[in-house]
């Protein structure tokens, strides 16, 4: 078995009875620890412990059972859960911890205290977003991402590193719980971070209006498409810095990737951004170059198979079964299994495979892995007994990974399988590929989803030549590489002027690289032409065909990739992919060939892709 | 390989503003049949050709359908192509080829960014062909039909070599679906023994006649 699936994730298992519930809250309420609350109609107070919300008698029972199904899924007992937002960190602790329940939405209220001395409070707020079901009307609503962000936070003891260790642990506490997104919201001074004010200083109503008529202000100069209405309804200092934080506001970058919130001569490029980000980027201590990451990591979904170890090649041959053994081995070693969300492939239907191959086609392949035949079509594509079992798997890996973003089971996979696929086309197999798995991924979602526009993005260092030739005419799905170029490297096509034909004209675009082209090429090249191209898109998923031979310790071919070209464009394409496609990519394994380089690229792509132990770093240059 | 290397740097252009009498006489005088158009700082707008120069001139001599002189063209930027197909420096001589031969146009203006640095014409490349083919050499061509088998190809070349032929190139092509066409340019006047001693050996040399279909 290659990872132990009896073990739960992160210590939170199944759903607890209604009733231990229920209990919980009896027994928090006994102990004066739960009540309710509502927002605070007057504006507050800076000093002391004011909070942008009343404490008031608690909602119904049923009504915070409701609001805790949906938050934990009743994961999580109501104590327990005190207890696990409490953990003492560098000889601080939190003392008096209140749980207070509003409309929507729980609150974490305490005291932060060394021994008995109180040092600061902290307020924290749980809730779920609620999407609109069709994107153009505001009703009707569905659950959405959970959300949980810092109401307030003030502590008297600063540069102790208090609040980087204690939010260390809620990422990962939060991250096991299930939710999306870990925001900061309010002003900080409180360790390294230097944030926008929000706006909680604001003493009076004089002051709130004055908050009010800056923002207006704001709107008119820059000339935003913002109405009266919308600032007419923020009654609190909060919601206007809420909205003041999320606004879109226009800022100008230069060719070193320097922000300026002014137009001028070297600050050309226009870009939009949220308030907050934008005074990050354009004001000092970050030189108006760094982007801070707050996301809690994303749920990362992983598809993997000992059954793909099972298609066999002939000795010496490139595509071997060690690739993925050192994978698997690498994976588990470094525990990164605990933080994957298992997936397991399947078998597809055959008419999911036959809306990308010919029939005659499979069956061929089928006959001459039982006739025992020891390569199929090509020398390259060398077989083995269990390779057709194990190519089926590798597509159904695909659609295991589109079945996990679709249903929000992860926010994005990454699929370890082989055979690879790019090379395959309707009716051919060349370059170690059989069956084309990405491209039966993007069927398979189109088909089962409904999705619209797929864009499928193929960095490894060959030409995704059967990926292209299935999807040219094709205006929907839009095919990009990135690799060397074709009249030095297999399979000698992906040349610039390939752009699609009949109605998916315009709808590829190939990117040839000269030999011995490295990270900075490579990501100059993704900057000037990838990234636009998929803005201009819009796409409604993201496919990676994700080979890892472009890096230069690689034989197959000669470019000179790093580790860091991968980490830059994942990171690029899960920016991209928020904005577009609520963060949906399944990235799929293709080519990589040398274990060491394969295994150490293979890391650091899932490690980006779960947004860990990622430095912050520019858009423009990683 | 590359175009860089390849392309004509000492560019003959004109601005878009510039009298289709005047590009006639660029055209005549530097004895090309391509006009890059550009403005300030060599930044490519478009391109006009010979043709495209006589198709606006004896449009206007016909006349319109009012038989008069209104809307006939009097500036290279009125009928110049503005979708120019470029190249970049970094690009090969595979791609040139298979644009100019996929695009059905004589001139690829190469550029970096949206700055014009060369042009690659037809051309040129087909006198680069000739050169590094040696078309234009001293020698013969013999044309030897094998089967599709790399181990036929190197029996071949060791028969050359103990025939002592002296060979100028040798290209190798596929041929149907199981052959391959070997073109060997020898230098020597005697061929047809030549000719001989490798249908002796047991290869397929086609009379020239043969092709003739």
């Amino acid at each position: 078995m290659m990872f132990d699936t009896t073990r739960t994730t992160g210590g939170f298992g199944d759903p607890l009875p209604e009733s231990g519930i229920l209990e919980g809250f009896d027994r928090l309420i006994a102990a004066n620890r739960l009540f309710g609350a509502e927002l605070n109609p007057t504006v507050i107070k800076k000093s002391g412990k004011g909070a942008p919300f009343l404490v008031c008698p608690h909602p119904s029972r049923s009504r915070m059972l409701d609001l805790w199904h949906d938050l934990f899924a009743n994961r999580v007992p109501p104590h327990g859960f005190l207890d696990a937002l409490a953990p003492e960190v560098l000889g601080l602790a939190h003392v008096e911890g209140l749980l207070l329940f509003g409309k929507d939405r729980v609150l974490y209220d305490c005291q932060i205290a060394r021994g008995d001395e109180a040092v600061g409070h902290l307020t924290l707020c749980f809730y779920r977003e609620r999407e609109p079901v069709f994107r153009f009307l505001p009703f009707p609503r569905r659950p959405g991402r959970r959300i949980v962000y810092i109401e307030g936070i003030s502590l008297t003891a600063q540069s102790t590193g208090y609040a980087s260790s204690l939010f260390r642990r809620y990422e990962r506490l939060f991250h096991d719980l299930g939710f999306h997104r870990f925001r900061l919201k309010a002003s900080l001074s409180v360790g390294k971070y230097y944030w926008a004010k929000e706006g909680f200083d604001c003493e009076d109503r004089e002051q709130f209006a004055g908050m009010r008529e800056s923002l207006h202000a704001l709107v008119r100069r820059l000339g935003l498409p913002v109405e009266e209405q919308e600032i007419r309804r923020l009654n609190h200092a909060s919601m206007v810095a809420a909205f003041r934080r999320d606004l879109p506001i226009p800022v100008y970058r230069n060719a070193e990737g320097y922000y300026a919130v002014e137009r001028d001569a070297s600050h050309a490029e226009e870009f939009r951004f949220p308030l907050g980000k934008a005074f990050l980027l354009c004001s000092a201590p970050w030189d108006g170059f760094k982007v801070i990451y707050t996301d809690t990591p994303r749920r990362t979904g992983y598809v993997g198979s000992d059954r793909y170890l099972d298609h066999g090649t002939r000795p010496g041959h490139v595509e071997s079964p060690k690739r993925l053994e050192a994978l698997f081995a690498a994976i588990r070693e470094g525990g990164m299994g605990e933080s994957l969300i298992l997936l397991e492939p399947y078998v597809p239907a055959m008419e999911s495979l036959r809306a990308v191959h010919d029939p005659a086609y499979l069956e061929a392949f089928r006959e001459a892995v039982d006739r025992g035949d020891r390569q199929f079509a090509v020398r390259d594509c060398s077989i083995s007994k269990g390779t057709y079992a194990a190519a089926l798997l590798a597509a159904g890996g695909v659609m295991a990974g589109i079945d996990a973003v679709f249903s929000d089971r992860a926010d994005n996979v990454f699929c370890a399988v082989r055979p690879p696929g790019h090379h395959a086309g309707r009716a051919s197999a060349m370059g170690f590929c059989f069956l084309n798995n990405v491209a039966a991924g993007a069927h398979y979602a189109r088909s089962a989803y409904g999705v619209g526009r797929i864009y499928i993005l193929d960095w490894d260092v060959h030409h995704g030549n059967g990926t292209q030739a299935l999807f040219e005419e094709d205006p929907l799905t839009f095919f990009c590489s990135l690799h060397e170029h074709p009249s030095f490297c297999y399979p000698g096509t992906g040349r610039r002027l390939e752009k699609g034909t009949g109605a998916g004209r315009g709808a590829t675009l190939n990117i040839p690289l000269p030999p011995h082209a490295g990270d900075t090429e490579m990501i100059e090249a993704f900057e000037r032409d990838v990234v636009p191209s998929i803005e201009a898109f819009r796409p409604e998923l993201i496919l990676l065909s994700a080979g890892f031979d472009a890096h230069r310790d690689d034989p197959i071919a000669e470019l000179e990739c790093t580790e860091d070209a991968y980490v830059h464009m994942t990171r690029r394409v899960l920016e991209l992919a928020d904005r577009h496609c609520e963060g949906r990519v399944v990235s799929v394994l293709e080519g990589g060939y040398r274990m060491e380089s394969l295994v150490s690229s293979a890391i650091a792509h899932i490690r980006t892709l779960q947004g860990r132990e990622v430095p912050p770093c520019s858009s423009a240059r990683g | 390989m590359f175009v860089g290397p390849r392309m004509k740097r000492a560019l003959v252009t004109v601005t878009a503003g510039a009298t289709l009498e005047e590009a006639a006489r660029l055209l005549k005088a530097h004895r090309i049949h391509h006009l890059p158009v550009v403005e300030e700082g060599n930044r490519l707008l478009g391109i006009v050709s010979d043709t495209d120069l006589r198709n606006a001139t004896l449009g206007g001599m016909f006349g319109g359908a009012d038989g008069g002189d209104s809307g006939r063209p009097v500036t290279v930027g009125e009928i110049m192509t503005r979708d120019v197909v470029t190249l970049r420096p970094g690009d090969t001589l595979d791609d040139a080829m298979l644009v100019l031969t996929h695009e059905r146009i004589g001139a690829l203006p190469v550029v970096e960014g949206d700055r014009l640095v060369g042009i690659v014409t037809k051309a040129d490349i087909l006198s680069a062909l000739v050169s590094s083919l040696d078309i234009g050499g001293m020698g013969v061509r013999i044309e030897v039909v094998l089967p599709r088998d790399v181990k036929e190809v190197a029996r071949l070349a060791g028969v050359l070599g103990d025939l002592r032929a002296e060979v100028r190139s040798l290209v190798l092509a596929p041929r149907g679906a199981d052959e391959y066409a070997a073109f060997v340019r020898v230098a020597t006047i005697d061929v047809g023994s030549l000719k001989g001693r490798l249908r002796e050996a047991g290869f397929k040399v086609p009379e020239v006649a043969e092709f003739l279909e």
